[in-house]
């Protein structure tokens, strides 16, 4: 379903991927982990080219794009084959929900607008905001409007869909709620491909944990592997850093 | 009709020697209308009794109506009242005696008064609540902490907004010419009319315009990069 | 310098000036629809940088904002048709109005140019990559989710301007247009009442400003009604 060979991208020399390989089978749910600047969102923009890769090679669904010579056609239909959910959702401003989940199906899929319109409010009701068709985005909590995005993406009946960090712009009441949707989709067979920061989550919902740092992923496998028994210290060192609720100079405080 | 292009220059020369009237005709209502707008906004701001609807009024008026009809108001009505009150008072005082640019520049300072008390409150405003609080904890009283705190962060912050006034004034004085100031315009009029050349003297009076706006906007930027420094943050 | 003060004057010319605001409205409503398309029109080779016509925009705007707006109607009214009688056309018979109407509509799409690519460049990028997310194209992109949304942005400012534009036309009477300053110089001439005759015309420019202001505010809450927060955050 995806295919990445030695993608490599900097930014003002910078360099942020340094030779990313990496396939994932359809129906497959992975999730990336690492800390922040460690690519792992970069990555993911790659896969839709919102960020050019330098070199190498992305294929999702049948499409594949060779990175130097990509054509704008070639881009718009990789970008066709997935949908993406942002970390500030980005819906549309100036449309109501109703609006911003048949946008995609009217101007990429052309849909007519009726058929158009039942879809939406299915996929509406899928993320439970049947009651909120006409509100405008800045109308809704922080919860909904991703839950709203989630429906954006899933309308367009993708090849796959895109997490980036899709609750960390979320007050922590509300990330329950993102999640949960997120949860069930993962069990209709969708590819999904999660950039995340929340553990648990990721540990309940992928079947295959990627962690990325300096630019590399460094150590993959299922959540069991990387969670309970990682073998890189760079790994060890992460996870430990973020799974305690208690900040480690405190505990060692504690212990003098 | 040809375009006689040496004309432009010959043009350019006589017609710039009105320079110093149309920056007279700018400046000088910019400075007056400078301490009324500042004395305005902060009447409107602290909802001073009876002079803060007497303000209001006055901003909206002169925003509401065209700036020619302040100068043909002024014009008209300013020598009719000195008039009126001479001969009350037995003064023997004419107002064909004064001269037709001091009305000119009486209506434009008024003008320019109430725009740019729009610009200092909307100044005064955005620098935050915060910024006088801070102000009174450390002990100054309202007065310092206006012109301490409050004022140079709205005047920093409102120099773009100065350098369109600026430009406004500059491009509104010429319709001084139209009560005969020898100003850029009236030059440029006169000019054309005495040799019949309209367009070269209009395309030189243009020009002159023209750079001025162009040197006032570089200044304005200069002097901003200078006055907002402090606003710059992270590591100059 | 004209007769004592008569008050009772005004209720007189006030109609009669009223009569000539439809001229006033004419033009601002031409120069204001033409400067509207020019404004898009230069806002979008500005934002995309399309090579020479780029540079030609920029040179356009900075001479519109760099001269009085008197300046430019004698430019027009003067150079227009000496500029078009290389081409053999001879327009010098034409109607002053519309050499008011290309000048201020010249104006006004300039600093409606101005005002739109500063909206454009404030649509958030996020609302770019959501609708390439969504598969559209640059063009799709554009038309469906930025240029909406910018056009809300601008409104105030183009309100702003259409407003200083109504105000401008005030001056169109130099070339000899008979709108109601042009009136207001016959009456002027005809009565020697200069004052009376310019308290009219403020009251009705005032009026008509005031009411302008009105409609652009209820506007503008009317297409910012996706704006409003409050409605129901949590529920």
């Amino acid at each position: 379903m995806i295919y990445l060979k030695d993608i490599r991208k900097s930014f003002n020399q910078q360099p942020v991927l340094k030779g990313i390989n990496l396939k994932v089978g359809k129906g497959e749910v992975v999730a990336i982990l690492g800390p922040s600047g460690s690519g792992k969102t970069t990555l993911l923009r790659c896969l839709n080219f919102l960020d050019k890769p330098d070199e190498g090679i992305v294929q999702v669904g049948d499409v594949q794009v060779k990175t130097k010579k990509a054509t704008k056609r070639e881009i718009l239909s990789l970008r066709r084959q997935s949908a993406m959910v942002f970390q500030h959702y980005n819906l549309f401003a100036h449309k109501t929900v109703l609006e911003n989940v048949m946008e995609g199906l009217i101007v990429t899929k052309k849909y007519k607008k009726t058929d158009a319109k039942r879809e939406s409010e299915l996929m509406l009701k899928k993320v439970g905001l049947e009651d909120k068709h006409h509100h405008y985005p800045s109308q809704l909590s922080g919860g909904q409007q991703q839950r709203v995005g989630i429906a954006r993406a899933l309308a367009l009946n993708p090849q796959v869909i895109l997490f980036d960090e899709p609750t960390s712009a979320l007050d922590p009441e509300l990330v329950g709620e993102v999640l949960s949707v997120i949860k069930t989709i993962a069990q209709e067979g969708i590819t999904m491909v999660i950039v995340t920061h929340e553990m648990s989550f990721a540990r309940e919902v992928s079947d295959r944990v990627l962690f990325m740092d300096g630019g590399v992923i460094v150590e993959e496998g299922s959540p069991l592997e990387i969670f309970n028994a990682p073998k890189e210290e760079r790994t060890r060192q992460f996870l430990n850093r973020i799974s305690r609720d208690i900040p480690i100079p405190y505990l060692e405080e504690k212990a003098n | 009709m040809t375009i006689d292009i040496l004309f432009i220059w010959t043009a350019f020369k006589e017609i710039l020697k009105a320079l110093p009237t149309t920056l007279f005709l700018t400046i000088l209502p910019l400075f007056a209308g400078f301490l009324i707008g500042l004395a305005v906004a902060l009447i409107r701001i602290y909802k001073v009794k009876y002079l803060s609807g007497v303000a209001n009024g006055y901003v909206s008026f002169f925003r509401g109506t065209p700036i020619i009809m302040h100068i043909m108001l002024i014009y008209f009505g300013l020598p009719l009242l000195i008039d009126q009150i001479s001969a009350k008072f037995d003064w023997g005082f004419q107002s064909n005696s004064i001269p037709i640019s001091l009305f000119v520049l009486t209506a434009l300072s008024l003008s320019a008064g109430a725009y740019l008390s729009e610009i200092f409150r909307s100044g005064i405003i955005s620098v935050s609540n915060g910024q006088m609080e801070a102000a009174y904890s450390i002990g100054m009283n309202t007065f310092q902490a206006m012109t301490r705190i409050v004022l140079p962060q709205a005047m920093a912050q409102s120099i773009p907004n100065f350098t369109n006034i600026f430009i406004g004034f500059l491009h509104t004085s010429s319709i001084a010419f139209i009560v005969s100031q020898k100003e850029i315009t009236g030059a440029a009029n006169i000019v054309a009319s005495t040799n019949l050349k309209f367009l070269e003297s209009f395309i030189a009076a243009g020009f002159i315009y023209w750079g001025l706006t162009i040197m006032a906007e570089g200044l304005s930027f200069f002097i901003e990069k200078k006055a907002t420094a402090y606003n710059r943050g992270g590591l100059q | 310098m004209g007769k004592s003060f008569d008050p009772s004057l005004i209720v007189n010319f006030v109609p009669t000036l009223i009569h000539y605001l439809g001229v006033t409205l004419q033009i601002l409503a031409a120069s204001v629809s033409l400067g509207m398309i020019l404004g898009i029109t230069a806002a979008i080779l500005r934002v995309f940088r399309i090579p020479i016509l780029n540079q030609f925009v920029i040179l356009y705007i900075s001479f519109i904002r760099g001269t009085p707006i008197l300046i430019q109607l004698f430019l027009v009214f003067y150079g227009l048709p000496a500029i078009l009688l290389f081409i053999n056309i001879d327009i010098s018979r034409m109607e002053a109005l519309y050499f008011v109407i290309i000048t201020y509509a010249l104006s006004n799409g300039a600093h409606f140019a101005e005002i739109f690519r500063g909206a454009i460049k404030a649509v958030d990028h996020g609302q770019t990559e959501a609708a390439y997310s969504v598969g559209m194209n640059n063009g799709q992109s554009f038309r469906r989710i930025v240029l909406p949304q910018a056009i809300r942005i601008a409104f105030p400012n183009i309100a702003n301007a259409i407003i200083g534009s109504l105000k401008d036309t005030s001056l169109a009477f130099t070339i000899g247009v008979m709108d109601m300053m042009g009136r207001g110089e016959t009456l002027i001439a005809a009565t020697a009442h200069g004052l009376e005759v310019y308290l009219s015309l403020s009251i009705i420019y005032y009026a008509v400003v005031l009411l302008f202001e009105k409609i652009f505010r209820l506007y503008e809450n009317r297409i910012n009604r996706h704006q409003a927060v409050n409605v129901s955050a949590a529920g």
